[in-house]
């Protein structure tokens, strides 16, 4: 069969079609569900469940020996039955039968196989024996490996939730994680607020794919622009290294094992070294990775290197209905190294000819509780040609708010204090992908991330 | 940064050693002799001017001060002498237990702003260089910044820029800058010697004295596999 690997380069005119090694975790045209299941209760059956309901549009294949039809398709009952032109198969069966597996899926043509099956190197040295089994099985036959003992992948712009829970508002940050359930957490958060995702990878113990495969995958999917990972340790510090150097989209590490302590908890946990942690904030620093120390920080630095525009500099002015809103951001901000910049004179005598007068015109410009949508429009738009950043903070239930903010536009949107407006509010301007923050600290601290690596020495 | 030497494999490299490895890397390291008798001791502050100090070389001894190895700010050829003496009388445990090169005599550095430069060989990452400031910055608050070589005068320079303590090397409250250029070829040289020495596993120039114009390496550490 055709391979998809490597890179095609069609040579005579400008097109040219490319594809990557991991596409077929990526991408797949159809996928085989080795070990499908009956019992809700299984991995065997939610995850062929959630790839059915994502509306993955190739074909799936159930395979299971036992079975004649799982959720109304009919079963396959081996990998050597499968038809040709599987791409990729998600192995949920007992961990002693998965090299076997991985050496048949090899030999019917496929390309790699996502194994969500425990009981390999995280399990002790009977498992790593196994793992290695699974590893030399995958090198013989070709197959690339995702996991074991992971929580699978999932791709929304393509239709493929081979994984749990089922989550398909589609994005364009990527999350790859060391752990399933923080990787989930944060894609659960972006399906919530409709930011989407570009894509989900668990990295589970990494035996073949690890982080810098996925970010070398990454960096030419045009699904994402930025990348969040969560990480106990690097696998490959020199190929990291030297991929990451070529990466030119945004990535945020949230990297965990920092104390003495979780640095043993890190290694049980995936075998990980942790490492020095003054070493990885130097290592990032180096790279322009951002570092979060907190999964909140992670999310919120994924969603503005992903969303907000570069800034021109550092003149901020915060436009707000909620005075303690303008002050908590205003405070940020100059923790930050932003300049509240005082309004231009013609400015602020223009914008006090348009607001009633118990307006502050000021920095931050206070529109006090009857700010409205309309009034808001004005403020932005009469001032916007005299700052870098605007700082817009809808600190009440303004109705019609997101109609204020303009994607792509240097635009901090916070809202808070709005309750159910603010939640149909908050949803409308993420499906125009701008994103909203939902306190003046963390807004201005995932906008302080575009500035982080300005001056810094390469 | 420093720590006792890794089981039995690797040893300190005698301090006039050290300072001549870093001196090979144009350096500016402090004037010094080694003296093994009281006479050596005042001829050598003869010879480099006085205040001088007096620092026992030892192998099994890294942290010179901690046991009453060191002598600061010798006024005279007679007390150095009379220091050389003192350091062999009070040193604990007894030199008879311990190997002792001799007594290192270095000129005094002209007072500064004390800095510190170092370098770790880390399993998995390699070689680490470090600069702080010294004293209490970087005991108490950890107040040191870490790069993976190359290291380029620039990035250097950025290291010293990101210590919290970092106005005092640029001029505090009316105290003269510290000549950032001399200490960011501190840190490149440090770089280089970890690239071009595999061997050597640490590197510990704690202090160096950061003046208006240059810096001067008073003490050096050097950790070598043995």
């Amino acid at each position: 069969m055709l391979h998809r690997a490597g890179f095609l380069l069609a040579t005579g005119h400008s097109l040219r079609i490319m594809s990557h090694p991991l596409d077929s975790i990526f991408r797949p045209r159809s996928v085989a569900v080795i070990g499908a299941s009956n019992a809700p209760e299984k991995f065997g059956y939610i995850i062929l469940k959630n790839i059915l309901e994502a509306g993955f549009r190739g074909p799936v294949y159930p395979v299971n020996p036992k079975a004649a039809e799982i959720l109304g398709r009919p079963c396959t009952p081996s990998i050597a039955d499968l038809p040709p032109g599987v791409d990729l198969a998600v192995i949920i069966i007992p961990a002693r039968a998965v090299p076997q597996a991985v050496a048949e899926a090899g030999q019917r043509g496929i390309q790699s196989a996502i194994i969500i099956s425990g009981g390999f190197a995280e399990s002790g040295e009977a498992g790593a024996d196994l793992q290695r089994e699974v590893v030399e099985a995958a090198r013989r036959s070709g197959v690339r490996i995702v996991g074991p003992n992971c929580q699978g992948v999932n791709t929304p712009h393509h239709g493929l939730c081979a994984s749990w829970p089922l989550l398909t508002e589609q994005g364009e940050i990527a999350v790859i994680s060391q752990s399933g359930t923080v990787g989930a957490a944060l894609m659960d958060w972006a399906s919530q607020e409709h930011v989407g995702c570009s894509a989900f990878v668990s990295l589970g113990n990494r035996c073949d794919v690890d982080e810098t495969d996925l970010i070398d995958y990454l960096a030419q999917d045009t699904h994402t622009r930025a990348i969040a990972a969560y990480l106990e340790g690097i696998k490959d510090l020199d190929r990291f290294r030297r991929v990451v150097s070529g990466c030119t989209k945004p990535i945020v590490i949230l990297k965990s094992g920092r104390t003495a302590e979780g640095r043993r908890a890190a290694e049980s946990h995936t075998r990980s070294l942790a490492g020095r942690d003054e070493l990885y904030t130097a290592l990032f620093l180096q790279l322009r990775i951002h570092r979060a120390d907190s999964l909140e920080e992670l999310y919120d630095a994924a969603k503005a290197l992903a969303y907000l525009p570069r800034p021109a500099g550092r003149r901020i002015l915060t436009i707000t209905s909620s005075g303690g809103s303008g002050i908590l951001a205003t405070d940020w901000a100059e923790w930050s190294g932003l300049q509240v910049a005082p309004l231009p004179g013609p400015v602020a005598e223009a914008l006090r000819g348009l607001l009633p007068p118990h307006c502050i015109v000021a920095n931050p410009l206070d529109l006090t509780g009857d700010g409205t949508a309309a009034l808001y429009r004005k403020v932005v738009e009469a001032t916007a040609p005299h700052f870098d950043y605007q700082v817009i903070i809808f600190g009440d239930p303004i109705l019609q708010a997101a109609d204020v903010v303009t994607p792509g536009a240097p635009q901090l949107v916070i809202f808070l204090g709005g309750a159910e407006v603010e939640r149909q509010e908050r949803a409308r301007m993420h499906q125009k992908k701008v994103p909203v923050f939902p306190t003046p600290e963390r807004g201005i601290r995932a906008l302080v991330r575009l500035f982080a690596f300005d001056g810094v020495a390469a | 940064m420093t720590r006792p030497p890794a089981a039995d494999r690797t040893r300190w490299l005698p301090e006039a050693e050290a300072l001549h490895l870093l001196a090979g890397y144009r350096l500016p390291v402090i004037a010094h002799r080694l003296a093994t008798t009281p006479e050596e001791a005042a001829q050598a502050a003869r010879d480099l001017g006085c205040p001088v100090a007096l620092k026992v070389v030892s192998p099994e001894i890294p942290h010179k001060s901690d046991v009453g190895g060191v002598r600061l700010n010798v006024a005279t050829p007679e007390d150095a002498a009379a220091a050389f003496t003192t350091i062999l009388d009070r040193l604990t445990p007894h030199p008879s237990r311990l190997t002792i090169q001799g007594i290192l005599v270095a000129k005094m550095a002209a007072p500064g702003t004390e800095v510190i430069v170092g370098m770790v060989r880390d399993p998995q990452f390699g070689p680490a260089v470090m600069v702080g400031l010294g004293g209490i910055f970087v005991e108490l608050y950890q107040d040191v910044a870490f790069r993976l070589p190359p290291l380029t005068p620039a990035e250097a320079r950025a290291m010293l820029g990101e210590l919290k303590a970092a106005p005092l090397l640029t001029g505090y409250r009316g105290r003269p800058p510290c000549d950032l250029d001399a200490l960011a070829a501190c840190a490149c040289a440090v770089a280089r010697m970890a690239a071009e020495h595999p061997e050597i596993q640490e590197i510990d120039l704690n202090p160096i004295i950061a003046h208006e114009q240059g810096c001067m390496i008073v003490d050096a550490k050097i950790l070598v596999q043995a």
